[in-house]
């Protein structure tokens, strides 16, 4: 598959339509936050450690999957 | 120039993440019975017909570790999974999680054994609910009893309790055949089963199951594509693979996606029901190599977990050292490194045998199939 030494990136940002289905979801984890669904995520981090900001996003860790390992694991140490 | 667009010298993107073992894990994985009621045809675990449960004198080593991780992280969770864990009972249970203090407790449940009992146990408890459902009657055939009877009725009967009670849950599906119509179909299944999160496993070949898990590219990037189709109509059920990738685009393109994968592994402690420690992916436990071994790096009942992990982070014994030579093969040759932190270390050895290798029909059906068919719907919409 020569397409993998393609950045990624590069082919998302050429990717009509994406943008605004990120746009889209983004509204869906803001209202999540607002519902009080926010995803605690961001709290599990010690500061400094992914650079997450507290924004409304994906909630990915131990409310629903901890075991999703490699995707959203946070090692403390 | 953007962080992602760092280059190695052959002109493949370089990560900053994944590099090394860290010393205290994110969570712990805890064996309390090695049995399942159920013999599901999909299933890695081995010796599931054997009831050995674990001791708790077991619990007891693993808390004194963990406790303190606890103490000093907002969250910590401990996962009662690899077996049933409703097998071991209420009691042996309640008694395996009673030297744990400051954590929180999951429990990964095939629901067949859930009841009001059980539920009360989880309410008191807050213990946070998985269950695994592949959708329908017909779409979850191939998880039966011993008696191979379909375990369909039980399953559902069990949800019921979960909801009559008011308890939440999340549901993980396998999916052994990706075919069109499946996505929009299982999202329709799930939405009005109740739960508020799901995630979908694209059957793999690992543990004691061997069934081939090679599949059309068209058909598993066109099951994505339409799985992101049924989310974006009604995203009301957290939708963990498609909501991932949409996060790392989201990520990719403000030029911070190189944030998103931790900076050192996370070891993943699985606690066998005998005490022996198992890191990396807990479908290993229980399994012996003529070469490696049994993969177990030490026993909590000898060593203090801390003391283990420490170990292991600073000279990776056998597989692991070989497993991280591994991981930065992925990271020096796959465009997708960023988004999937490296080949899983069971599906390596499982698929290809060895630890070192890279790309997997698990990381193609999972990783590169799910961001490429989020995209192929991205640019039809």
């Amino acid at each position: 598959m020569p397409e993998r030494t393609d950045s990624l990136t590069e082919r998302m940002s050429a990717a009509a339509g994406l943008a605004s289905l990120v746009g889209e979801a983004r509204a869906t984890w803001l209202s999540r936050a607002e519902r009080g669904l926010a995803d605690r995520a961001d709290e599990d981090l010690p500061d400094g450690v992914d650079g997450a900001s507290r924004t409304p996003r994906w909630r990915a860790f131990e409310d629903a999957f901890p075991t999703f390992y490699q995707f959203t694991n946070r090692p403390r140490g | 120039m953007s962080r992602e667009h760092r280059t190695s010298e052959d002109g493949y993107v370089q990560w900053r993440g994944m590099r090394g073992i860290a010393t205290v894990p994110g969570y712990v994985i805890m064996q309390p019975t090695t049995l399942c009621n159920l013999d599901c045809a999909y299933c890695y675990l081995p010796h599931r017909d054997a009831n050995r449960k674990m001791p708790v004198a077991v619990a007891q080593a693993v808390a004194r570790t963990v406790n303190a991780w606890a103490a000093d992280a907002r969250r910590f969770s401990v996962v009662w999974h690899a077996g049933e864990p409703l097998a071991a009972g209420r009691d042996h249970l309640s008694a395996l999680m009673a030297p744990f203090h400051g954590v929180e407790h999951h429990v990964q449940t095939n629901a067949t054994l859930i009841d009001d009992a059980w539920c009360e146990f989880f309410a008191t408890r807050d213990v946070h609910v998985g269950v695994s459902i592949d959708g329908d009657a017909a779409r979850t055939a191939l998880r039966v009893d011993r008696g191979g009877r379909p375990a369909y009725q039980k399953i559902r009967k069990g949800i019921d309790a979960l909801r009559r009670h008011g308890i939440p849950f999340a549901a993980l599906c396998v999916v052994s055949a990706p075919q069109p119509g499946l996505g929009t179909e299982l999202y329709a299944f799930f939405r009005e089963l109740g739960c508020h999160a799901l995630g979908v496993n694209v059957e793999e070949q690992e543990g004691v199951n061997v069934r081939s898990n090679t599949f059309d590219d068209a058909a598993v990037r066109g099951f994505w594509a339409e799985l992101t189709a049924a989310w974006r109509a009604d995203p009301v059920i957290e939708l963990r693979e498609i909501e991932w990738a949409l996060w790392y685009a989201a990520n990719a393109l403000d030029g911070t996606a190189d944030d998103l994968l931790p900076a050192r592994i996370d070891p993943i402690p699985t606690i066998g029901m005998d005490g022996s420690v198992v890191l990396l992916s807990p479908e290993l436990a229980g399994f012996r190599d003529g070469h490696y071994g049994d993969f177990a790096s030490g026993n909590v009942l000898s060593t203090p977990l801390d003391v283990l992990l420490d170990r292991v982070a600073d000279r990776p014994p056998g597989w692991i050292a070989e497993y991280l030579r591994g991981v930065e093969a992925c990271r020096d040759t796959c465009a997708y490194f960023g988004f999937c932190g490296g080949a899983h270390a069971a599906n390596r050895y499982f698929e290809r045998g060895r630890f070192d290798t890279t790309e997997t029909d698990h990381c193609r059906n999972s990783k590169i199939r799910l961001i490429e068919g989020v995209l192929d719907y991205a640019r039809a919409h």
